[in-house]
């Protein structure tokens, strides 16, 4: 059984990683207007679910987090829950 | 400029220690064909590049090799938590306890540490990136013998993932070289060496 923050990270990583596909595919058809769209649309997801997932459970960066948020395990090499 | 985020690319989560995995899954980590050495060869080789698609592929998939990295270091970390010394010595990780006790170290399968003598920059952009789809296919062969040789479901799965990116790497690769001879001379593909003969705009 997945927890909420388990689920919310799961989500948050498919939205990220469907954008980052998309990005390298413009990387070799940097005109495609269908990626482009379909690029917008997954990172502008991603961001709602990270501002969600930063609300809730913390930093996921250091853009957006610092102190003793920031180094509060666990580390994503740890299992933690 | 990199920025970090707090998360692998793919969940890595092995309930069972098992040192003896961890010594091959090590391969990927600082392998003669591991995510270590992919990321090295494409950040360096982005430099001599003389197409802005193929800097820009060199750059991105040069980083996301280093997320690739990290994910094989987890599945190390999990796999040699909490060993006895009995485990170690049963398993076969004695060799490497002695020397790095639990500590993730970029050495080869064989305990080759990694040397940058696995790749190379040639500064030309066909020998560049006809070893980076090698790279890409020999990374891919070295995941599918992982998978001959482990059966723990929990490592199978991201495992299977980092061969799925090989195969899209080459394939962007694939057309990174197509880039990169259609900007050529078609009388001269293989006489030319553009970062020595037109060094950047």
């Amino acid at each position: 059984m997945l927890t909420e923050k388990a689920k919310l990270l799961h989500c948050l990583s498919a939205e990220k990683f469907a954008a980052w596909e998309l990005h390298l595919y413009l990387d070799t058809h940097p005109c495609d207007k269908t990626a482009q769209r379909m690029h917008e649309k997954h990172m502008a997801r991603a961001e709602e679910l990270r501002e969600e997932y930063e609300r809730k459970f913390g930093p996921l960066s250091t853009r957006t987090g610092e102190g003793c948020e920031w180094v509060k395990g666990p580390w994503p090499w740890e299992k933690g829950e | 400029m990199w920025t970090y985020d707090k998360k692998l690319q793919y969940p890595v989560k092995i309930k069972n220690p098992n040192p003896a995995y961890a010594k091959i899954i090590m391969d990927q980590y600082g392998g003669p064909d591991g995510e270590l050495a992919a990321s090295l060869r494409y950040l360096s080789q982005r430099y001599s590049m003389p197409c802005d698609e193929l800097k820009g592929l060199l750059t991105d998939i040069g980083t996301e090799e280093l997320a690739h990295f990290e994910m094989i270091g987890a599945m190390i970390y999990q796999l040699t938590r909490n060993l006895s010394c009995e485990e170690i010595k049963k398993q076969g990780f004695d060799a490497y306890f002695v020397t790095h006790t639990n500590g993730v170290y970029a050495a080869a399968a064989s305990g080759m540490p990694w040397t940058a003598a696995y790749i190379q920059t040639k500064g030309d952009v066909l020998a560049d990136l006809h070893e980076d789809l090698a790279a890409e296919q020999k990374a891919r062969v070295t995941y599918d013998n992982i998978l001959r040789l482990i059966d723990d479901p929990d490592i199978i799965d991201p495992i299977k993932f980092l061969r799925e990116r090989e195969i899209v790497h080459y394939q962007r690769f694939g057309e990174g070289l197509r880039i990169a001879t259609d900007a050529l001379d078609s009388k001269n593909y293989y006489l030319f060496n553009p970062s020595f003969d037109k060094p950047g705009k």
